[in-house]
């Protein structure tokens, strides 16, 4: 069996499909790409959207509250809003790296090696940063819900701090240890394909 | 339409054979092939504007279309059923009628499936005919890689196919 004859069976096979028409391709070019980064970038540009209207519609809430601990809370909310805006254009970001598939598939591979890690990496710090974010937000909440004062001398009774500290650790090493999980089970098994196929195209 | 959009879906049309059989060899399932095709074309038609002709219109389709092919996310695994064609009665070459030559181009695309998603790259492009210079350049490796890998990758075709 030589190279000409798998070449002689190879080229038949372009006359065993269907071809598709000129509409049928026009069609396929107006489509949205199906692809994962596609899908994600298009779930976080509806994420940050709903972020910036729940904002807006908070903001004009709160201007019309009363000095308080509703509008205190609104506000922190609002603040929070904001991080996550600038979370999802970070993320968006990150996600434009993955585009441009034109160059050679070393290169190609490499880079989306590259940009996948970051991208794993910018989700994980992010989720370790939130956890105290919000831990520190409840307990505003808790104080503003209360007398201040008073739950200031609360909070500072040994036992109720230790308590407190300890769950936040708690929280804290399990939330942790979620996103790890989390992202390995959505992400992990592709990284190691692609950093297979590195692999084995980089082999002598 | 515009004048890009035109000759875009003319090259399409007069080379979508090549498109066919990547995705042939990446999905098993019909359902995918259709969706890896769609997502070829629309990845080829975002790339088209910076197409300057420096290379072949093949080698240029080939590194979009494998690089969408490869390197696409895809959530279920996409490991080819190795359908046992081990086990047939005939190796290539063996018969001259119609049917056998169908049987044959079978067991060439069961064949070419067995290896991995790198060599499949590089094997439908040496049938192909394309130049070991682009096939180095589309894969980003040396020339004399490509000459040691496409020995190897004849050898395990010749093993798989008996011949």
């Amino acid at each position: 069996m030589e190279i000409e004859d798998l070449r002689n069976l190879w080229k038949r096979q372009a006359t065993g499909f269907e071809p598709h028409d000129e509409a049928q391709l026009a069609a396929m070019i107006r489509r949205s790409s199906s692809g994962i980064v596609s899908r994600l970038k298009r779930s976080v540009w509806f994420e940050l959207a709903f972020t910036i209207v729940a904002g807006i519609a908070l903001l004009v809430y709160a201007l019309t509250l009363p000095s308080g601990g509703l509008k205190w809370i609104s506000i922190a909310i609002i603040i929070t809003f904001f991080g996550y805006c600038v979370y999802y254009i970070k993320k968006l970001a990150l996600l434009h790296k993955f585009d441009r598939g034109d160059s050679d598939i070393n290169a190609n591979l490499t880079r989306l090696i590259a940009s996948l890690k970051s991208y794993l990496r910018f989700y994980r710090r992010s989720y370790t940063v939130l956890y105290p974010v919000y831990f520190i937000l409840g307990l505003l909440f808790g104080a503003l819900e209360r007398n201040f004062d008073a739950f200031y001398a609360r909070i500072t009774q040994p036992s109720v701090a230790i308590t407190l500290l300890g769950t936040a650790l708690l929280l804290f090493v399990a939330g942790t240890w979620f996103t790890r999980w989390y992202l390995r089970k959505l992400y992990g098994n592709h990284l190691e394909r692609l950093e297979n196929l590195l692999r084995d195209l980089n082999q002598d | 339409m515009t004048r890009d959009e035109e000759t875009f879906l003319n090259l399409i049309k007069a080379h979508q054979g090549l498109i066919h059989k990547v995705c042939i060899m990446y999905e098993n399932d019909r359902e995918r092939r259709n969706d890896l095709f769609q997502e070829i074309v629309l990845q080829l038609w975002k790339s088209f504007p910076g197409f300057r002709g420096d290379s072949k219109i093949t080698t240029w389709m080939y590194r979009i279309a494998l690089n969408t092919a490869i390197s696409g996310y895809r959530k279920q695994s996409r490991d080819i059923p190795t359908e046992d064609l081990h086990e047939a009665h005939h190796n290539i070459g063996d018969h001259h009628d119609g049917a056998g030559n169908e049987e044959d181009l079978q067991r060439l695309q069961w064949a070419i499936r067995q290896l991995s998603e790198i060599e499949r790259a590089m094997i439908m492009m040496a049938l192909d005919e394309i130049p070991y210079e682009e096939i180095a350049e589309t894969m980003g490796i040396t020339q004399n890689n490509v000459r040691v890998r496409m020995n190897r990758i004849r050898e395990k075709l010749r093993k798989l196919l008996g011949a």
